[in-house]
């Protein structure tokens, strides 16, 4: 059982919208005049038909608030400059997905057209693929650079599109999302409505909810966070361990620097975001060293993407385990790295078993194994990124950079 | 907390006020004199910034035109917890014809003539702060037609400070009790309209004339306002404004009517949410109506919820109450802990007092299920979640609004005062 996708733009006349009889809800993706306002998950019996009445109902609770402050927006008076008047390059870190990065670089294209950029270059870095496939695939997009980088690890292609870029801003994409149309829009937006902002960040929509996993995921809030602008600094207002655990600021598969900071910062940390034995944590590593170096980083919902969620209840089950190691690997690291927030890493520690252990318990009084099953893997990759991962994973990128040697 | 913590206003029309020093800033944001909202910052997330000032001003102009637009389904009925019910449809937002014209036409202060109110102040050996009340009240936009100021003190001692200011009605009220004083002010008013703040306060400059406009665009038979901390200098009235929630935060106007009255009753109906005694005002009509406020309640008798059982009468009676928060005044939180402890006892302590006299009154259980059931959950989930959080200011006020309520369940076992039921006073 799935739901049904649907993008709907509340401006123009309502459809009713009829389910498959293997779909159980429909997650809606809303617009209002081509912008996105707000997203919904409504339950429904399986091959039901949602009527107009029922999505105008969905429509005032869920997005006429949001509505209004588009309109709202469109009153107020627009700050000078509209052009975005800086250089980007976009990055596309890929391995053996060349279906995949096909796709990504055709939205990519549609988003291109009313750029407001200088410049837009399209870096694509193949990391480490097996075949041809991801060459030729970059190949089909005439204006995409193709950079080959031969350790594997996400975290190494990173870093080599850092030194191979050269626009002022550099975004990077994870190969298992589609941009938004307006996803250019979005950075530029976010951008000159602040310019000195080390990062930003954007919203992530579902690009499918096939399967029972991922409507799992994106009914627990998934990569989710939410259609409010926002900005986030050293400190935060009753959040006393921020930024330790800056999760709630992005997410990986979407994000975007300054690349003179991240050149200054020192990139990305390679024994983060490794792939198969350490695969997370980098995104967090990254947020938290850009805020630290005093810097701001920027939320905005218009600069937007749809990522493919994991598609079986085993690869999410793998995906809960590779959260907790993550988390607990990049709070080692930073405890050890950043001694002066040393406390709120600790307390960052005791604080997520508390969470996972009230999670747990939660879904034991539930009732549902399968969740219990996803706390469990959380718990379990946090307590083996506890133990060692982090140093593991450093002499593991210290032995494929000599090999690479 | 510890460290300074300062009021910022912002108003999001005009650049971005320099942060003061301190370590936690309460951001208030206006749009001229409409208030549009709170924001709590470590001094480390200022300033804002030309984009997030606009990113809030869309959003909080939104909710502004949600709550004030007719066209969009203003004013809001009060939900069960007294905040505004959304009404806002999907079509209502898309038919709105021009967003400008509607801000333009929900933004301008109001100017309405106040002659028609009698500003009734109650004080009782204050004569300081008293004086900086009155002192600010020079500042009114549309001034009143007369102040009383009651004198609740057996000495008199108000009586110097008022003659510092012409004009001023000095009314002496020796029987100790705020009710005793709200209802000699009553009584000695000549406005049609009676607005009553507390000696503790100061006005807006806009209050009186949005106070008469809102009379004039609505039948309510009382208007309540936005109390706003006058400043969070002590540990004390951060506890009040942060822990305690102040004197609330909503600033979207919201009607309370029969209909919220029918609904929420079962269960008590939450008529303390209406607003605040340092911020209200009534038509003469609704004394005549519902008589004078109950002088076995109020500061001096058994603590406080006068005027919410005031409004509890008004309600049960077929009245209504409009809280309109552009309607602001600034109201100075106890500053010494000491205080502060003694008065969340009363608060709760009058709290229970007058549950007890609304069950007598009119018989209804949901203020018996207020006093057995809703507020010994609440007391032990607050328990719970400071001792889960730390927060051991957020215990010690517990620890006063427990002995407070068992204190006022000792008004159920006092015969001689429940017997003078349902006897208010009258003009």
């Amino acid at each position: 059982m799935g739901y049904r996708l649907v993008e709907i733009d509340f401006a123009q006349p309502l459809r009713p919208i009829a389910l498959a009889a293997d779909q159980n809800g429909c997650g809606i993706v809303a617009r209002w005049h081509g912008r996105l306002v707000g997203f919904h998950l409504e339950r429904c019996e399986p091959g039901a038909t949602l009527s107009v009445a029922h999505l105008q109902r969905i429509a005032d609770a869920r997005f006429a608030q949001a509505v209004l402050a588009a309109r709202v927006a469109e009153a107020l008076p627009e700050r000078s400059p509209e052009a975005a008047d800086t250089t980007l390059s976009v990055v596309i870190c890929t391995k053996d997905r060349a279906q995949r990065l096909a796709r990504l670089l055709h939205s990519l294209h549609e988003a291109k057209r009313d750029s407001t950029f200088r410049s837009v270059e399209v870096i694509v870095v193949d990391n480490a693929s097996t075949d041809q496939s991801t060459r030729d695939a970059a190949a089909g997009f005439g204006d995409v650079r193709y950079v080959l980088e031969r350790r594997t690890g996400l975290n190494f292609a990173r870093n080599a599109a850092l030194a191979a870029a050269t626009g002022q801003l550099i975004a990077y994409l994870d190969d298992d999302v589609v941009v938004d149309r307006c996803w250019l829009a979005g950075l530029a937006e976010a951008w000159r409505s602040r310019p000195d902002a080390g990062g930003f960040t954007g919203l992530v929509l579902p690009f499918r909810l096939d399967t029972e996993a991922q409507v799992h995921f994106e009914a627990i809030g998934g990569f989710g966070r939410g259609f409010a602008r926002l900005e986030y600094r050293q400190v935060r207002f009753a959040k006393s361990l921020f930024p330790v655990g800056s999760g709630e600021i992005g997410a990986g598969c979407n994000m975007a620097f300054d690349r003179k900071l991240l050149v200054g910062i020192g990139g990305f940390d390679e024994a983060l975001d490794t792939g198969a034995p350490l695969p997370g944590g980098g995104d967090l590593d990254i947020f938290y060293r850009v805020l630290r170096s005093g810097r701001t980083m920027v939320y905005e919902p218009r600069y937007a993407v749809y990522h493919e969620h994991r598609e079986t209840i085993a690869q999410l089950r793998r995906q809960y385990w590779s959260w907790g190691l993550g988390m607990m690997a990049f709070l080692i690291k930073s405890r050890r790295s950043d001694p002066e927030l040393k406390a709120r890493h600790s307390g960052m520690v005791r604080w997520w078993f508390g969470d996972r252990s009230k999670a747990l318990w939660k879904a034991i009084l539930r009732g549902g194994m399968r969740d219990v099953r996803f706390v469990l893997a959380e718990l379990w990759g946090g307590v083996v990124g506890l133990l060692g991962e982090y140093d593991r994973s450093l002499a593991r990128v210290a032995a494929i950079r000599e090999a690479a040697r | 907390m510890t460290g300074l913590v300062a009021v910022r206003h912002v108003d999001l029309r005009a650049a971005e006020p320099p942060v003061p020093v301190a370590e936690l800033v309460l951001d208030i944001f206006w749009w001229g004199d409409l208030p549009l909202g709170f924001k709590q910052s470590l001094a480390g997330e200022l300033p804002l910034g030309a984009g997030q000032m606009r990113a809030l001003a869309t959003e909080l102009l939104a909710a502004q035109l949600a709550g004030r637009d007719p066209a969009l389904g203003a004013p809001l009925a009060a939900g069960s917890e007294g905040r505004p019910r959304p009404a806002l449809t999907l079509g209502a937002a898309a038919a709105l014809d021009r967003p400008a014209d509607a801000l333009a036409a929900i933004a301008p202060a109001a100017t309405n003539d106040a002659r028609g109110i009698s500003l009734v102040i109650c004080t009782r050996d204050r004569p300081a702060a008293l004086g900086k009340c009155l002192a600010s009240l020079a500042g009114q936009r549309s001034p009143p037609g007369e102040i009383v100021v009651v004198d609740n003190s057996a000495s008199g001692s108000a009586r110097s400070t008022c003659l510092q200011f012409p004009g001023i009605v000095y009314v002496q009220e020796p029987r100790p009790g705020l009710s005793h004083a709200r209802n000699a002010g009553v009584r000695a008013a000549r406005g049609k309209i009676v607005a009553f703040t507390d000696d503790d306060v100061e006005p807006h400059p806009g209050w009186l004339a949005e106070i008469a406009r809102a009379f004039e665009r609505h039948d309510a038979d009382c208007v309540t306002g936005l109390v706003l901390p006058a400043s969070l200098d002590t540990a004390a009235q951060r506890s009040f404004q942060f822990a305690m929630g102040g004197f609330g935060s909503n600033v979207v106007p919201v009607m309370f009517d029969r209909r919220f009255f029918a609904e929420t009753m079962p269960h008590g109906a939450q008529v303390w949410r209406i607003g605040a005694g340092a911020n209200m005002a009534f038509r003469r009509s609704a004394f005549e109506r519902a008589g004078l406020f109950d002088e076995r309640l109020g500061a001096g008798a058994s603590g406080c919820s006068e005027d919410s059982e005031f409004w509890y009468r008004l309600l049960a009676l077929g009245g209504s109450c409009l809280y309109e928060p552009r309607a602001v005044t600034f109201h100075h939180h106890r500053a010494e802990w000491r205080e502060l402890r003694s008065q969340m006892r009363s608060y709760m302590r009058g709290h229970v007092s007058a549950l007890v006299a609304q069950w007598d009154a009119f018989g209804h259980r949901g203020n018996l299920q207020r006093i057995g059931r809703q507020l010994p959950s609440y007391f032990l989930r607050t328990a719970l979640a400071s001792l889960w959080h730390r927060r051991a200011t957020r215990l010690l006020i517990l620890a006063e609004e427990v002995r407070g309520w068992l204190a006022g369940l000792l008004y159920l076992v006092r015969p001689g005062w429940r017997r003078r039921r349902g006897e208010w006073p009258t003009l």
